[in-house]
């Protein structure tokens, strides 16, 4: 049988939590198998910041994440085709996501405005009048060639309210039969489209079961992380995961918060992408479970202890905090050796809930892992609130505890 | 510290092995590893892996790591292992010879020592105390450095006198100092272009007992960064010469900087055995990609690949075809253009990745040739690449801003 033959995405669930909503999947791309829940490192220019493939395939990250927009523009789609799609031109051979570009030009761009033929937005070059319709964002994703691609949604402010939501809404599900229409690699590529639909439990559910109706291979929760309360976001993406069907691999998008995570593989997420780890590491900050370490902190100046004595990346078995501390910021070296602890940290946590998921204890891993992350500090309402949902209770915070006895 | 010269010749300079310390032996002519902040620039330990496996030896330079003096005091393992490399030796020097060194701040007591938060002007006492911390295997004497091709009589003069001062400081220190007892200290040689002073400060030098240094540091020169890649050979090397004649034989010479291929092999066949690689380093940060060749064929060979070069945007070939380092296995130009245009941090990463390698491939040449009394046919071929005339091997800072207009504009096109 030729490989053109099997599907460009197939999705099996390999373990459920017996409590929650987690699961644990194997993902399998043209280009890699992906274990899910999975996060996923965002190389937007189709590089991860200061990491070599090489390193990245070291510390088994299946799957990267690249901006259409930026690759749009530099090396731009013709260069990106004559060297055979984005896999070959940077050289990464697992597998790649692409978003739509809708979201980048609506964030980066002022002028951006959405209409139903597409986004218009005043080119960064002179200034003239583009567009990006969901025709040239699949004709751009084409060319870059990745595993899955998404869908032109009409992105909306997350606090925005109103009808204007419903519009956003109604628009991405019309845009998805053109970004359908328009997709000239299905036997290569899956596209995903988007649950929009705000804050609003009704409009996600419309959303969700229209674009259920769809020929697709995986969905993506977009809208979301965006500013919103916590509690609202929780609850969308409970709703979302509720009535998403439980064959075909879920993708949120944006979010990469460990305890965020952790609260979002318990309702049933399986793909996660966010910027904050590479970003974190610019700034001299590495990710250790109770959260960041601000590395350029006075205290650390001596402290000869590696970031965390059980990581076992590169960056924690050759160098001490005292000399992160010294370098971190200043040394171009520093980003790389963060960004590798950094992207370590968020596939080791990745790959313990999978593991708790197969043998049946994540609830617990749940717990351990908050009063890691929140040792003496209450745990927000949220998280108690969202894991409640899917039947996990965390223990009372140490002051509660002490105030219901005394 | 150990040396041992193998073989010298006439025309071809010396073979030797160096031992630092406990360390395996190294061969020279050597080539140091350049960093900064005690790091190879651009390059993890992780990384530097995969562009040798072979045994380095770090040049670390004080006004790039002043501010680890503390913590290091504190650090009961190898001033190495606290960069990152347990397994390699260490070379302090003052400055850092990737980086033009500000002139002036000298003073009869003092050193200035340019740091990222300014200027320290660096005592004889203040300087052994910050090398004690640091515990180098190897470290350099201080010396007033500010002199150059333009130093006037008195300038020079100067600079010789006040070395003397604080190398006595230096020896008696070193003799002294606990944490210094296992360092080997380099005897820097002053005096810029003027046979007069360099003799001076030889002598100095060779009046103290047997023992109180292991090597010679080459100073004055050039005062680092990429004017040092434009220093005239027929100024530098009749200098050089008549100061090799007057230093005894047994003892390894080191001249920092990023001096060009053709400048160091001259220096090698006048017996110099230590070099650095600061030359790769200005070349990659002004996106410049080593393509000279150093293994004689009858081609026409250019001194770089100009990376920012809009002529291979869509040129999926290595920077350097046949090239076996891991920039060039596995990344084309393109891709390499492409970084640069977007100002990512993985451009520099390759260009380091392969500039390295290919100077240490030109390192394990030169030992080579030297083997076989060849180094004048890789010296003549080096110089001419097989060209009508001498390749011109400075290294012109890059002053291209990445602006929008150099942006591609497929995006636009997708979307017109």
């Amino acid at each position: 049988m030729s490989s053109s033959k099997l599907p460009p995405l197939t999705y099996k669930v390999v373990a459920e939590c017996s409590v929650s909503k987690a699961r644990a999947g194997l993902m399998t791309l043209r280009h890699s198998e992906v274990r899910t829940p999975v996060f996923m490192p965002v190389g937007t220019q189709g590089t991860m910041k200061g990491i070599l493939p090489d390193q990245l395939i070291e510390l088994d990250c299946q799957i990267l994440l690249g901006n259409t927009y930026h690759l749009g523009l530099r090396p731009g789609i013709e260069t990106l085709q004559k060297a055979g799609g984005l896999h070959k031109f940077m050289s990464w051979p697992r597998a790649i996501l692409t978003d739509s570009g809708g979201f980048q030009m609506v964030s980066l761009l002022q002028l951006a405005e959405i209409d139903e033929h597409g986004v218009n937005f005043r080119s960064p070059f002179d200034n003239s009048e583009c567009m990006l319709t969901p025709e040239h964002s699949m004709q751009i994703q084409n060319a870059i060639g990745a595993d899955i691609m998404m869908q032109l949604d009409d992105v909306v402010k997350t606090t925005t309210t109103g009808p204007r939501v419903e519009e956003a809404m109604e628009r991405t599900i019309r845009w998805v039969d053109r970004c359908i229409k328009a997709h000239t690699r299905d036997d290569e590529q899956s596209l995903f489209p988007i649950v929009q639909g705000g804050l609003e439990i009704p409009l996600r559910e419309r959303c969700v079961s229209a674009l259920m109706e769809r020929q697709v291979r995986g969905f993506a929760v977009g809208g979301l992380s965006g500013g919103e309360s916590k509690h609202d976001f929780w609850r969308m993406v409970h709703v979302c995961t509720d009535h998403l069907p439980r064959d075909k691999p879920r993708y949120l998008m944006g979010v990469g918060f460990a305890a965020d995570l952790v609260v979002c593989v318990a309702l049933g997420i399986d793909m996660f992408d966010c910027v904050f780890p590479t970003r974190t590491a610019r700034f001299g900050c590495a990710l250790v479970d109770s959260g960041q370490m601000n590395l350029k902190q006075q205290k650390y100046k001596h402290d000869m202890e590696p970031i965390d004595k059980q990581c076992n990346c590169n960056t924690c078995k050759r160098y001490t905090r005292s000399y992160l501390h010294h370098i971190a910021t200043n040394e171009s070296v520093s980003c790389s050796l963060l960004s590798v602890h950094n992207v370590a940290y968020q596939l080791r946590l990745m790959r313990s809930m999978r593991e708790a998921v197969q043998a049946d204890a994540f609830p617990q891993f749940v717990k351990n892992f908050m009063a890691r992350h929140f040792g003496s500090e209450p745990i927000p309402s949220w998280i108690r609130e969202a894991l409640a949902a899917v039947n996990i209770e965390l223990p009372p915070d140490a002051q509660e505890e002490q105030a219901v006895n005394s | 510290m150990k040396f041992i010269i193998k073989s010298i010749s006439k025309n071809s300079g010396r073979l030797g092995q160096l031992r630092i310390k406990d360390s395996k032996e190294l061969q020279t002519p050597l080539l140091l590893q350049t960093t900064k902040g005690g790091s190879i620039p651009y390059l993890s330990a992780d990384v530097f892996g995969m562009v040798t496996q072979e045994q380095q030896v770090l040049q670390l330079t004080l006004c790039t790591m002043d501010q680890m003096a503390e913590s290091l005091a504190q650090w009961n393992r190898s001033l190495g292992a606290y960069v990152g490399y347990p397994e390699y030796n260490t070379l302090l020097l003052l400055r850092d010879p990737c980086e033009a060194t500000p002139t002036g701040g000298n003073d009869r007591d003092v050193v200035p020592l340019f740091t990222r938060r300014g200027k320290e002007s660096l005592t004889a006492e203040r300087y052994l105390q910050l090398v004690s911390s640091f515990a180098p295997d190897v470290y350099q004497g201080l010396c007033d450095a500010d002199t150059n091709p333009e130093s006037t009589k008195k300038r020079v003069q100067k600079s010789v006198d006040r070395t003397e001062r604080f190398m006595e400081h230096c020896y008696k220190q070193h003799r002294e100092l606990d944490r210094l007892k296992d360092s080997t200290l380099l005897a820097p040689i002053v005096g810029g272009y003027n046979t007069y002073a360099r003799t001076q400060s030889i002598k100095h030098a060779r009046e103290q007992p047997k023992g109180s240094y292991g090597g010679y540091i080459f100073e004055g020169f050039h005062t680092n960064g990429l004017p040092a890649t434009r220093l005239s050979p027929s100024q530098l090397l009749p200098i050089v010469e008549h100061c090799v004649q007057q230093i005894e034989e047994e003892l390894p010479r080191l001249m920092p900087g990023p001096l060009t291929p053709v400048l160091m092999l001259e220096l090698i066949r006048l017996g110099i055995d230590i070099f650095d690689t600061s030359y790769a380093y200005c070349a990659a940060v002004n996106y410049k990609a080593l393509t000279f060749s150093y293994t004689i064929d009858k081609e026409e060979h250019s001194a770089f690949l100009d990376v920012t070069d809009e002529a291979i945007r869509e040129e999926f070939k290595p920077m350097l075809e046949g090239c076996k380092c891991l920039a060039c296995q596995k990344h084309t130009r393109a891709y390499v253009h492409h970084l640069y245009k977007t100002n990512e941090l993985l451009g520099p990463i390759l260009l380091m990745i392969h500039n390295l390698h290919h100077y240490m491939g030109f390192f394990d040449v030169i030992r080579q040739s030297i083997a076989m009394d060849q180094l004048s046919l890789l010296l003549d071929y080096v110089r001419r690449q097989n060209m009508p005339n001498d390749v011109n091997y400075c290294i012109e800072p890059n002053t291209k801003v990445v602006g929008k207009a150099a942006m591609g504009k497929g995006f636009i096109t997708a979307a017109n």
